[in-house]
């Protein structure tokens, strides 16, 4: 005999209102399973014999879990099912179509195959239960009564889920039509609200007072509306009031029957909503909601604000009683989960999906993937090449390292951007944080108290010190995009020279000392001193920024907005152009989407890459060179240090990670030095023309100087404009050049690939 | 072809069952209709435009919805303002033997037995509510709303006039009574009726705000279901004319079984209780635009000639008004005919919103009250905005969406196409503003510049593009609201309103209507022309910047338009050149 426990009687009237029930006891599955060609027999079959990738009997190991009480969810994958034996399509598009059926099915034979605990595990209420019941047993000696007979559902510990495949796109809420009822779904959304978990009856277990048996009610799935291969649940609970046993019936007697709150079995049920995603509205509508219910192991997986796919069954509930007069026949509907997935944000947590691993392949065996990758950034700010070129390598960023003393190497790239008001600086750093999984967008003169590192501040409540972040240590792992860089709070311009190196931001402020991560790249713009940039004057004077400071960056661009007429030409073109065609001109390109540049971003910083030792000979060159250029220089723009040389390694690094190499090539290197260059003439254009030497001789004694240290006769086209471009020639200076010495029979030059052969050894 | 076994306008349902009958005694299979039209739509297109039956529909309006019997058909003009999304129903279902539909229903007519073959089909909500801002003038008086002007039936208007002839009584509610179909009410159930509605007529204004529409206006709000469109054809803000059946707003409400259902999967409807907002079955919808709302609408081809003379006389007008300050009122003609014409990525082509300086609180008074009246006559869709550092902190501008009631609801900037905002910044003194008035401040400016609002839905923000005209008055330049032009107003004289005729008001508002409907493009050589001029201007003046070209070609733009023409022209483009010259000359 079982217990009646009056801690739960507070609870029954909560029960009651939220049950699903059946106001008739029909073992609805085992009737209706005659028509299906996936017998019970196959189902068995599967669960006991289906091996996943690693030869492993995936489904029998979760039972012998769920058989020691260590798990209580099976989760179905539809994939499995369709792997096995080679199941046709006809079969995947029946279980999708009336999976509520198949859950049945795989009960049954669960229930059929559940093996015997192996370990040892503390008996629950549940389990006490059932030994007294198995117990009974034979004492019912008018066990033909369907009333008595044990519906399995009591029987079971666990609870059973049939997952979608997630092959495809999910469904939005919006492409859910009527023609998807009780069909299986997946939908992505973001959950908006969340109900408490409450408890759910799965099976009433009612005492009669009169004959003592236990009368079990199946409080589920009830066939409402016909509709084919469809059923629809009503969310009526019934309760009983009489005994319906045999033994009342033959005696005449009218059997009062008390329900047993603890012998009836619950589950653990919650409500939520999940909306549309932005990105899934169409323009000028708005997003649609969907209700979702999430029973026993489900609950509590979801919070508001959640992006999450779910897998489910659609289903509609129809109104009854007087709201079925009132609403006519309007059917709610909901999304019973089968399943919940959470999507990440972050680089390390980005899972790639089946269709972007592919895409992503099948960029990186493009050989202008560099090209393509930078021109995909703010594809609607025209031009600025090597500029999105070094974005996308901060976006990369190279590897950290840390020596054997401890010390650390960061491995993310600070660039700063200089240049005149409106020169699209603004919109060049809103797009590297649109792409940057985690990036923050600030300004100089941070709004808050915090700043830009990190403040000491009293708990308005509690009275307490506080540490409080500010946007670079809310960086961490990402990208920090300051703009007004240069308006920057002196306190924070002191520590930020720690967390340019270090990549700490360290506080001892009223008794706290402490130091937090603030492991970001830094991207800042900064204005010129006097608003506009001054030719006359020397950079250092234009840019308002301490040395020590700017030598930080590994790269720094000025842009110019110089008085041009061809910039000013197509500017007034593309104005004219947008106007009388009402888009832009066409890019001449399709650019990436975000979302690929992201994932193969993502893919590309799992690697890392070193430098081979045949390299480092060449690296020591070209930094000696620059060094040696520098002294010979009366007047150097800059001063390289060894910083200059961890920026090259940096650049070199972020290189191999976009071929996704695992190793530095000389390429890598020649491209670090070329952009480093560019960065260089960006800011000091000006004094090239001041050389002796006419642009044209410098580009040939460049190229045969470089042919010479190489000792070949061959130059590549390729070579000869990093070469001449690392030094600030344009490449129609190159061509000129190329022209005027080929007449002059010193090389020969490719019809068609433009190489370089010399002709006098 | 119509039977005589039902009335279209009285008996609307009976053609959707006869034809339904119909159609499956040819042995369609009800399954088939799903989502598509079996003869009903074809049968009401047919009587509403081909017979002209159009005319006799009645407008539903607060106030004939007192007399407008459930189960009619009926006319409905309004935005829309939410959506509430789908709906499921039992759209074809066995009776025995019979097949029957609930398509154009909310409640079955008879009962379904629990094991019947039914089919679930599903419907579009939509939320309307009366256009925000509609001046008065566009407003259809009774006596005008069975000759509307939708304007596939202006020609039919005359048949209705004369028709109408023998009972030409003046405007009143009376009026309504005459028409045929509220007369046969009148005998049926008037007596009935008329006082349980009037009850839900006071419940109307008192929940109005919280509904999202202002009383005062001349339609309600309504709860319209659309079957078997696609879904791009009704955007959110859109202004529409929807043909349906009106069903039953009696059936009360019921809150026995409120509890039964604790969590949040209730009637999706619940925050629109049918006693205040009435039901529309829709079968035929029209997009509405502008021009739709003038009442006598001239379907006249914009001569040249005609054209002119009307923007001769506008400008004189505006120039009255404004103490004879001509530049002022050049931009102002110019900046009433901007519309939105193409988006390129963020940037709005077309707009021209305007900031008229050198106001001080005794001119306002005295201009702007008159600007704001004229502007008021000319254009259907008028807002003023008076921007106070109270206002900022405490009003909503964008729409937001509250999860408890699952409703968007609706803020000053939810707007239509077309709409014109005035925001009078000289009332605005310098004081606090809190977080509500920073984020308002964010939103003007954005729809200053990029013509966009974001709606709030908590979870994330939706850009939902406008197409509002915005003129700002203020004291010196406006810094939160960055307009496109600025124009010091210098008048020279009080303002004089001359008289204004009726026809020269309707003229007016039919050329601004027009006009900026127009077509326009730049021949190939003016192209050229152009951007010399612009390369020569920036040349001079590095601080110029895109979107000050683009302005100047707006200008250009609306500049031949205002003149009736669809291709800028030399001369036009000289004119844009030398308001520019001018107006730069008073900033100086």
């Amino acid at each position: 005999m079982t217990t009646k426990d009056l801690d739960f009687n507070a609870d029954i009237a909560r029960v009651c209102s939220l049950s699903l029930s059946s106001p008739t006891l029909t073992d609805f599955f085992s009737d209706s399973v005659n028509s299906i060609v996936f017998s019970p027999a196959l189902a068995k079959d599967f669960l006991s014999n289906f091996a996943d990738a690693n030869g492993e009997a995936k489904y029998r190991n979760i039972l012998q879990d769920v058989a020691n009480h260590k798990t209580k969810a099976v989760q179905i994958d539809l994939e499995d099912l369709i792997n096995y034996k080679d199941l046709d399509e006809e079969f995947l598009s029946r279980v999708t179509e009336n999976t509520r059926r198949y859950i049945g099915i795989f009960s049954n034979a669960v229930d059929e195959l559940m093996p015997v605990s192996t370990e040892a595990f503390t008996d629950d209420d549940h389990d006490i239960l059932m030994t007294q019941r198995t117990d009974e047993g034979g004492e019912g000696v008018d066990g033909s009564d369907p009333l008595q007979k044990m519906p399995p559902e009591i029987k079971r510990y666990y609870e059973l889920y049939i997952k979608a495949s997630s092959k495809g796109r999910p469904f939005t809420i919006r492409e859910v039509k009527a023609s998807n009822i009780g069909q299986l779904v997946r939908i992505s959304g973001i959950v908006t609200r969340c109900s408490d978990v409450k408890p759910l009856m799965k099976v009433a277990v009612y005492m009669c007072e009169d004959c003592g048996f236990e009368i079990y009610q199946l409080v589920l799935h009830v066939v409402i509306l016909c509709l084919p291969k469809q059923e629809v649940t009503a969310r009526v609970f019934m309760p009983l009031f009489e005994c319906p046993s045999k033994r009342c019936a033959t005696n005449r007697r009218k059997g009062n029957v008390i329900l047993q709150l603890r012998a009836s079995k619950f589950l653990r049920f919650q409500e939520a909503k999940i909306q549309e995603l932005a990105e899934h509205v169409p323009k000028g509508h708005i997003p649609r909601s969907m209700t979702v219910h999430l029973r026993g192991e489900l609950t509590r997986k979801v919070a508001p604000g959640d992006v999450v796919e779910f897998s489910g069954i659609f289903l509609p509930i129809p109104y009854t009683g007087f709201r079925a007069m009132r609403a006519g026949l309007v059917a709610d509907t909901y999304l019973e989960a089968m399943s919940v997935t959470h999507f990440k944000r972050k680089y390390e947590e980005y899972e790639l999906r089946g269709d972007e691993e592919e895409q992503i392949a099948r960029l990186a065996e493009d050989g202008d993937i560099y090209n393509k990758l930078s021109r995909s950034l703010a594809p609607e700010i025209f031009g600025h090449d090597d500029i999105k070129k070094a974005l996308l390598l901060l976006l990369v960023g190279a590897p950290h390292r840390t020596l054997k003393d401890g010390m650390k190497i960061r491995g993310d790239l600070h660039i700063c951007l200089m240049g005149d008001p409106g020169v699209a600086k603004s919109q060049l750093l809103k797009h590297i944080i649109n792409v940057a999984p985690r990036g923050v967008y600030t300004t100089g003169r941070g709004s808050s108290g915090v700043g830009l590192t990190a403040a000491v501040q009293k708990d308005p409540v509690t009275n307490e010190m506080v540490l409080e972040g500010g946007a670079l240590v809310l960086a961490d792992m990402g990208i920090c995009a300051i703009d007004e860089f240069d308006k920057m709070d002196e306190s924070d311009r002191t520590a930020i020279h720690e967390v340019m190196e270090q990549q700490t931001v360290s506080i001892a402020k009223a008794g706290i000392t402490t130091s937090l991560n603030a492991r970001t790249a830094v991207l800042a713009a900064a204005n010129p001193a006097w608003g506009r940039y001054d030719l006359r004057r020397t950079p250092a004077e234009n840019i308002n920024l301490p040395h020590a400071l700017l030598s930080r960056f590994d790269l720094l661009w000025l842009i110019l907005d110089r008085a041009d007429m061809d910039n000013d030409l197509e500017m007034a073109r593309h104005v004219v152009y947008v106007h009388q065609n009402k888009e832009s001109p066409a890019l001449g390109f399709t650019p990436l989407d975000p979302s690929v540049l992201r994932a193969y971003i993502s893919a590309a910083r799992r690697l890392s890459p070193s430098v081979p030792r045949e390299l480092e000979e060449y690296i020591a060159t070209a930094y000696s060179s620059i060094r040696q250029e520098e002294a010979r220089s009366n007047a150097p723009h800059s001063y390289t240090t060894v910083r200059t040389l961890l920026s090259i390694l940096r650049i070199s690094a972020a290189l191999a990670r976009l071929r996704f190499s695992e190793t530095v090539a000389q390429s890598d290197v020649d491209e670090a030095l070329r952009l480093m260059q560019m960065s260089k003439f960006s800011l000091y254009s000006d004094d090239r023309q001041k050389s002796g030497l006419d642009a044209i001789s410098d580009i040939y004694s460049i190229v045969r100087d470089e042919a010479a240290r190489a000792s070949r006769v061959d130059v590549s086209y390729a070579h000869a404009l990093n070469w001449i471009s690392r030094k600030g020639y344009s490449e129609a200076q190159l061509k000129e050049c190329l022209e005027e010495y080929a007449a002059l029979n010193v090389w020969q030059i490719h019809p068609h690939t433009f190489d370089i052969r010399f002709i006098d050894a | 072809m119509v039977g005589p076994q039902y009335d279209f306008l009285s008996n609307p349902l009976g053609a959707v069952r006869s034809t339904f009958d119909t159609a499956i005694a040819a042995g369609t299979d009800p399954s088939s209709f799903e989502g598509r039209d079996w003869g009903a739509i074809s049968l009401f297109r047919r009587f509403l435009f081909d017979q002209s039956g159009i005319s006799q529909v009645p407008l539903l309006t607060p106030t004939s919805i007192r007399f407008l019997r459930p189960h009619t058909l009926v006319l409905y003009r309004g935005m829309i303002q939410d959506m509430p999304g789908n709906e499921f129903y039992v759209g074809a279902y066995k009776d025995g033997s019979v097949w029957r539909t609930n398509k154009f229903m909310d409640v079955s007519q008879y009962p379904i037995c629990s094991s019947a073959d039914a089919r679930i089909w599903e419907r579009r909500l939509l939320y309307c509510v009366p256009v925000p801002g509609l001046s008065p003038w566009t407003e259809v008086s009774a006596e005008e709303f069975g000759n509307l002007s939708m304007d596939w039936m202006s020609d039919s208007r005359e048949k209705r006039r004369r028709d109408e002839e023998s009972s030409d009584t003046p405007v009143s509610c009376e009026e309504v009574h005459d028409s045929p179909n509220t007369k046969r009410m009148r005998e049926g159930e008037h007596s009935s009726t008329a006082p349980h509605s009037s009850g839900a007529a006071t419940g109307i204004v008192s929940t109005a705000t919280r509904l999202g529409y202002d009383i005062g206006s001349n339609s309600p709000p309504c709860l319209v279901k659309i079957y078997d469109s696609p879904e791009s054809e009704m955007k959110l803000n859109d202004i529409f004319e929807f043909v349906g059946i009106l069903t039953s707003p009696e059936l009360q409400e019921d809150n026995e079984d409120s509890d039964l259902s604790n969590g949040f999967s209730e009637d999706p409807l619940r925050h629109f209780p049918p006693n205040q907002v009435p039901r529309l079955h829709c079968f035929i919808h029209k997009k509405l635009g502008i021009q739709d709302f003038l009442k006598n609408n001239p379907t006249v081809e914009p001569k040249l000639d005609l054209v002119k003379g009307i923007r001769e006389s506008l400008l004189r007008h505006l120039t009255a008004i404004l103490g004879n300050d001509d530049v002022t009122s050049h931009f102002i003609l110019l900046h009433l005919l901007s519309k939105v014409h193409a988006r390129d990525n963020d940037l709005a082509v077309g707009k021209l919103s305007l900031n008229l300086t050198c106001f001080k609180k005794e001119t306002v008074s005295v201009f702007g009250k008159q600007l704001t009246h004229v502007l008021k006559n000319l254009l259907p869709f008028t807002f003023c905005i008076p921007l106070t550092v109270e206002y900022l902190n405490t009003v909503s501008l964008a729409p937001k969406k509250n999860y408890d009631t699952n409703r968007l609801e609706t803020g000053v900037l939810q707007l239509a196409e077309g709409s014109h905002l005035i925001v009078d910044e000289t009332k605005l003194d310098a004081g606090t503003l809190n977080s509500v008035g920073v984020e308002n401040c964010r939103l003007l400016k954005n729809l200053m510049e990029l013509q966009q609002v974001e709606y709030d839905f908590k979870y994330y923000k939706m850009e939902m593009k406008t197409d509002t005209q915005l003129l700002i008055l203020s004291e010196g330049k406006s810094n939160i609201l960055p307009a496109d032009v600025i124009v010091p107003f210098h008048p020279s004289s009080n303002s004089c309103s001359e008289a204004v005729t009726v026809e020269d008001l309707e003229a007016w508002r039919w050329y601004l209507a027009t006009v900026r409907q127009l077509p326009h493009s730049i021949e190939q050589e003016m192209q050229k022309e152009v951007e010399r001029d612009l390369v020569a201007a920036r040349q001079e003046d590095r601080s110029l910047g895109p979107q000050d070209l683009s302005r100047l070609l707006t200008m250009g733009r609306l500049m031949s338009l205002s003149y009736g023409e669809t291709s800028l022209s030399l001369e036009h483009w000289q004119m844009v050149k030398e308001l520019e010259r001018l107006r730069r000359q008073r900033l100086q």
